[in-house]
């Protein structure tokens, strides 16, 4: 018996309207981490632009631009924050043994690990993500043609694809060790790097965050594309492979580790 | 014969770090290449038969959830063979899943924030049940322990009870072929116990799903099972019919004699001048000071009871006494104890 896509979409409807549903019952709970959610968001904006108030320009991207990359990076870890939330907890079912009930189903370990939570603060982040985007789009004058809109979506497709690869390939760690969080933990700093333009880090980083933890696909390499539209750069024309890849390897890795620990874990 | 699990010279066995004690030991470990191998499940060869209830016994540790791992297909055996449903359950596990229903006693399957009757639609969904087979199984379940009032609760408000219950019923919902229950009545109360009992029971007879039972509460095994499976040591030390288990010891006898203040001190001593002379007599009372009677459990094949029986009453005298065959309890500790 094969699950196939079709039911697939329907069960995870099913569960995430069901998880929606039963969040709402905690009202004060939701209202309550939504407004921290915004509140942070309001605070790392602040101090940006506070840092930005004293320097007009780095590198040659101004204000506007930067907030721009801001914006697309904040949109682009939405999907991450809404569907893929519960990979936070795995360090926890790792550890007192309850990930073995997700390998008694005839369906994806994955899937069925993943489809259990839908954090709805992250439409909290949508919202301020999506105000702050369209103002620094029109700020920086970019044109509004439908090719332009066709390829954000694809960017912003590529970029999210790459973060939730590699947050999927750090929470696999949780697998193999105890302390699998604060993997997650660590790659979720490198992703509060991925706001300012890679080009101002020193190569070593550069290198970094195009290769090893390519975390310039979230935000850096994909405005290339709108802020400087005549470099025809060829990493910000990767992007939607890049993300592509990213959560090819991280799924496969995690998928790998997961049968492995449910053999040996109690 | 009908034979639904198949396990032939099955093994399983674990690679672990030998590791060092203390700070310095276990710098050594990061580096260490000291394996030591442990054999979790030592060829174990058994057969269990469609529509049985198996009761599946051992020790903490003694390799019970390894071999359930490997029955369904979690878990790839080192060595040996074992089929169930006529597939190698860890090269199929999708498949195989659609044919087990699994239930841990202290470990939900359900979806925590949703109220019990959503994660059945789920599950309906998941295993592809017939709408016509879903309603029919659900009546059948309510009448058999009532559990509509629990459908708009969500999992997460349920009392451990309440909760198992809905488990054993979520794993029955697809009319799996094989059922695996861990502990299912671990930490309940007596009737909630005798509700599960019955569940079980029900739907094994009206189904005939074939049920592997591992517990360490007797009760449920005495009340459900025909087939007692007993592992220790990852090594299969017992697998026969759960009548021939009592049969097999069946020889033991519990005779307790009520304690008298006048005479107890010399009693005692001569009681135990009896089982320092005789290995088939054991003096089983718990506590020497308080408890109102003697305990002995005696090997009638080697030591007849009246004999010591008669010895103690025509030294002693003696109020009252009563005999009693050996309890399960006592027959699974001795094949424990070896």
């Amino acid at each position: 018996m094969k699950t196939d896509l079709k039911s697939y979409i329907k069960i995870y409807f099913m569960l995430i309207t069901q998880d929606f549903k039963s969040k709402m019952q905690y009202r004060a709970d939701f209202l309550i981490s939504l407004a921290a959610m915004l509140a942070t968001n309001f605070t790392g904006l602040i101090s940006f632009w506070l840092i930005f108030r004293t320097i007009p320009a780095i590198k040659g991207f101004s204000y506007n631009e930067i907030l721009f990359i801001y914006g697309f990076s904040l949109l682009a870890s939405v999907p991450m924050q809404l569907f893929f939330d519960n990979l936070w907890q795995l360090g926890d079912y790792c550890m007192n043994g309850n990930f073995l009930r997700y390998c008694f189903k005839p369906v994806n370990i994955f899937f069925y690990y993943v489809s259990e939570t839908f954090d709805a603060k992250g439409l909290g982040q949508l919202a301020f993500g999506l105000i702050m985007f369209i103002y620094a789009w029109i700020r920086t004058g970019i044109p509004v043609t439908a090719g332009n809109i066709a390829v954000l979506l694809l960017m912003m497709f590529g970029a999210s694809m790459s973060l939730i690869g590699l947050m999927i390939m750090s929470s696999a760690f949780s697998f193999v060790s105890l302390y699998g969080n604060s993997m997650m933990s660590f790659m979720i700093r490198f992703r509060d790097y991925s706001r300012y333009p890679v080009s101002i880090f020193n190569p070593v980083f550069k290198f970094l965050f195009t290769f090893i933890i390519p975390m310039g696909f979230l935000a850096f390499y994909p405005s290339l594309y709108f802020l400087r539209p005549g470099d025809h750069n060829l990493m910000s024309l990767l992007t939607p492979i890049a993300g592509i890849i990213i959560f090819y390897l991280g799924y496969k890795l995690w998928i790998w580790l997961a049968v492995r620990y449910a053999g040996t874990g109690t | 014969m009908n034979e639904i699990i198949t396990m032939t010279n099955l093994s399983k066995t674990f690679r672990t770090l030998n590791r060092h004690e203390g700070l310095k030991g276990s710098i050594r470990d990061l580096f260490s290449r000291d394996y030591k191998y442990v054999k979790a499940v030592d060829s174990v060869s058994a057969s269990i038969e469609k529509g049985s209830i198996v009761g599946y016994l051992g020790p903490n540790g003694a390799g019970k959830s390894t071999t359930i791992k490997m029955m369904t297909g979690i878990l790839q055996p080192t060595s040996g063979e074992i089929i169930v449903n006529g597939l190698v359950p860890y090269r199929n596990r999708v498949e195989n899943a659609a044919n087990i229903g699994v239930v841990f006693g202290q470990r939900s399957q359900l979806w925590w924030s949703l109220p019990v009757i959503e994660s059945f639609k789920v599950l309906k969904e998941i295993y592809k049940i017939d709408t016509e087979v879903y309603k029919s199984n659900l009546k059948l379940f309510n009448d058999i322990v009532d559990l509509e009032p629990l459908y708009m609760k969500p999992v997460r408000q349920m009392s451990l009870g309440q909760r198992t219950l809905c488990d054993i019923v979520a794993a029955f919902l697809h009319d799996p072929k094989i059922v695996f229950l861990d502990e299912p009545t671990i930490g309940l109360d007596v009737s909630m116990k005798s509700r599960i009992r019955d569940i079980i029971m029900h739907i094994n007879k009206l189904k005939g799903t074939t049920i592997i039972l591992t517990t360490h509460d007797i009760g449920d095994v005495e009340a459900l099972c025909r087939q007692a499976v007993i592992i220790d040591k990852g090594k299969m030390v017992f697998n026969d019919n759960f009548e021939n288990l009592k049969n097999r010891f069946g020889k033991y006898r519990t005779l307790r004699i009520a304690r008298d203040p006048k005479t107890d001190a010399a009693m005692l001593d001569e009681i135990n001048e009896i089982c320092q002379n005789d290995p088939a007599v054991v003096l089983n009372t718990q506590d020497e000071t308080k408890d109102e009677w003697f305990e002995l459990l005696i090997n009638e094949d080697k030591t007849p009871l009246a004999r010591i029986l008669s010895h103690l009453m025509n030294k002693y005298g003696v109020k009252d006494i009563k005999i009693d065959e050996i309890r399960t309890e006592d027959i699974i500790r001795k094949i424990y104890e070896g």
